[in-house]
């Protein structure tokens, strides 16, 4: 397994072009160009605000502050996985011309996702400041979250690639699943409003202690759940393993599979 | 240490007889597999040393990019094994991965770091891969505006500066213009002697005895044969060679049946609708367009035989060839001319002669008999060719002209151009 991260590592300029070409190209051939880098969470923003909050009325202070902090992150898994069922088979051409470890297409897309998320906190910092939201010295914690969340991006979108290779249609499911998934994730809700019976159901979601441990520190102010996050980390340490052991072992085989 | 060895490598493809399989079919039909097994290789054995210079030949579809590319680690072995020490480039397509939008020089950093190069290096080729590809100011143009000519050269330009120490080259060398090919070859010169390691694909064979070591010869997956490359190359024309006289056999017997049906036909109609005395002097051949005459004299069979007495219509130059005519007097005459004439299958005419301008004298023409005209060097160069045969008066009255009554093809393993081969020497004198 060394041997295959050294050769990724071999390969990072090729990662490196293949992120900024993934970032350049999402907003080069648009009208607004690089602002749309911007003007897309926002708007989703304003709309799920007016949707959230004024006509569904939550309760929640700061709805949409509230809702921003658990957006970028969301939007990173969501994103990742969706395009990563497509990294493999939408690369036909140069899979099956040139050697290079194929591990290298949907890293790409996490590494690309990730630098989206950061851009997005351009915005996400004035704006907490803006609403006079207290920056506390919980944000220190923002890298050790953003890990563990990395690990769960990862496994997830090496399993999709190599599986959209063997099961086309994984690609619809997986829009699906992301839909689901984001409804059963505290995300426009907070966790507080599900029924206590079917909390412990919820707790299941992995990437509930992530978007909360996010609000804590950003919307709340406060230290997340150490003791869950820790859990929750070698958990998804064990789940990565079997994910890239799934993706190399089968990786072999998709020149002829495509 | 080899640089690659290969030992019983197969290499087996599932063919999927319906469209490509999804999560509901498998799930649904999952015991109903139409699948189909193919060997694109099987039990290939062969020991590539440091420093050789390979061509891998055969024909279409025996398996010979499957092969680079198991290599290349594009594909993985059904069974057997591989090992490759050294570091492998393949130019199997140029100018993968290029971004339409990216200037050239973007594409170069692209294109380079999927080869596998890290920044340091592909700063340090830069200048390098640029002059190389001859450009000019087009470099810093968006890849789009590109015509294929120049898409080539960028993208070989970058292939070759990846210093690797196995070169697999694809038949990216088949396309791309003259000047483009010479830069080709001559950079496989110079990766020749800087002492890497070289397998190409060709169907050039003159190449492949120029610049190759040794030579690989793949036919439906399997290793027909390897070694000396002057050999195994003799070999494969010697097969190209047999393959093309089963061929024109094949033809012919196919040409002589279809002008039997024709005769009969004809011969049904005129018996229809003409009973009336036939004269025998007046005896016209029917309206078969390439042959006519009085028929005095019928030509009843002509066919070719090699050196070895066999039939045969296909022939390498230089060798020996004999035309057989079998004929019948319906009238006896001693006034008779037997010609003939060898047209390339463009028209040119090349060779034309009788018995008269021979002064072929013998006593008497039997009635009924088989003339033989032995060619002792058929001297013609590569092409097909078409035979027609005259039996004549001497005054010219045509007794049985038939033009096209067979056709043969020529083989040469020269490059020499044009009608026939002249025999001739070089040599260098002192001034």
């Amino acid at each position: 397994m060394w041997e295959q991260i050294k050769e990724i590592y071999l390969y990072r300029e090729m990662l490196r072009n293949l992120v900024s070409k993934e970032i350049r190209a999402r907003y080069k051939a648009s009208v607004l160009g690089f602002l749309w880098t911007f003007v897309n969470p926002l708007l989703t923003l304003g709309v799920y605000t007016i949707v959230f909050s004024v006509v569904l009325k939550s309760n929640i202070q700061h709805y949409s502050m509230f809702l921003f902090v658990a957006l970028l992150p969301w939007n990173y898994i969501a994103m990742s996985i969706t395009q990563g069922t497509t990294s493999l088979v939408g690369n036909v051409s140069l899979v099956k011309k040139i050697y290079f470890p194929r591990a290298i297409l949907p890293l790409s897309l996490v590494l690309a996702n990730m630098v989206n998320f950061l851009l997005g906190l351009i915005i996400l910092i004035p704006a907490l400041a803006i609403t006079h939201i207290r920056f506390t010295v919980a944000l220190v914690a923002f890298p050790a979250i953003l890990i563990v969340e990395t690990l769960l991006v990862t496994s997830l979108t090496l399993i999709v690639a190599i599986g959209n290779v063997y099961f086309r249609d994984l690609e619809h499911i997986v829009g699906i699943f992301i839909m689901l998934w984001f409804f059963l994730t505290p995300i426009v809700y907070s966790i507080d409003t599900i029924p206590i019976k079917l909390r412990t159901l919820f707790k299941l979601n992995p990437a509930t202690p992530i978007i909360e441990a996010f609000r804590s520190i950003f919307f709340y102010g406060v230290w997340p759940d150490w003791r869950l996050l820790g859990w929750l980390s070698l958990a998804l340490v064990i789940i990565l393993g079997i994910c890239w052991f799934i993706f190399m072992r089968f990786q072999r085989y998709i020149v002829e599979e495509i | 240490m080899l640089a690659v060895k290969i030992t019983d490598l197969s290499k087996k493809f599932r063919i999927y007889l319906d469209k490509a399989p999804n999560l509901k079919e498998r799930a649904i039909f999952w015991d109903r597999n139409r699948t189909e097994d193919f060997w694109a290789l099987r039990d290939i054995n062969a020991q590539i040393g440091h420093g050789t210079t390979v061509g891998l030949i055969g024909r279409n579809g025996s398996g010979k990019s499957t092969l680079l590319k198991v290599i290349s680690r594009i594909l993985y072995p059904t069974s057997g094994s591989l090992e490759v020490n050294g570091r492998v480039s393949t130019l199997l397509e140029l100018g993968a991965g290029f971004h339409p939008d990216y200037t050239g020089r973007e594409n170069i950093f692209l294109n380079a770091s999927i080869l596998g190069f890290s920044r340091r290096e592909i700063k340090e080729q830069l200048d390098s891969i640029i002059a190389f590809a001859e450009l000019g100011d087009f470099i810093d143009n968006p890849v789009r505006n590109y015509s294929s000519g120049m898409y080539m050269r960028l993208g070989f330009s970058v292939a070759v500066h990846v210093q690797p120490d196995i070169l697999l080259v694809d038949e990216v060398m088949a396309v791309g213009d003259l000047a483009f090919q010479k830069k080709c070859l001559e950079k496989i010169g110079e990766f020749r002697s800087q002492g890497k390691t070289i397998i190409f694909v060709t169907h050039d064979m003159s190449l492949a005895q120029r610049i190759c070591d040794e030579v690989i010869w793949l036919e439906n997956g399997a290793l027909v044969a390897s070694g000396k490359a002057r050999d195994v190359v003799n070999k494969y024309l010697d097969l190209v060679a047999n393959r093309e006289e089963e061929r024109m056999l094949h033809e012919h017997k196919q040409a002589i049946s279809k002008d039997e049906m024709q005769t009969l036909e004809i011969n049904e109609v005129e018996k229809q609708d003409n009973n009336a005395q036939q004269d025998s002097k007046n005896v016209t051949l029917e309206d078969k367009p390439n042959r006519w005459g009085n028929k005095m004299v019928e030509i009843t069979a002509v066919i070719m035989r090699n050196r070895e007495g066999i039939e045969s219509y296909s022939y390498e130059c230089e060798q020996p060839a004999t035309i057989i005519i079998d004929y019948i007097m319906h009238q006896e005459t001693q006034n008779i001319v037997f010609g003939i004439g060898i047209f390339r299958n463009d028209g040119v005419h090349c060779y034309g002669t009788n018995t008269d301008i021979d002064h072929f004298e013998i006593g008497a023409y039997p009635s009924v008999g088989t003339l033989e005209c032995r060619i002792q060097n058929l001297q013609l160069l590569e092409g097909r060719y078409r035979l027609d045969v005259a039996v004549h008066g001497k005054e010219g009255i045509p007794y049985d002209y038939w033009t096209k009554c067979l056709e043969f093809s020529v083989i040469t393993r020269n490059k020499d151009s044009g009608v026939s081969r002249l025999e001739h020497q070089w040599e260098i004198k002192k001034a």
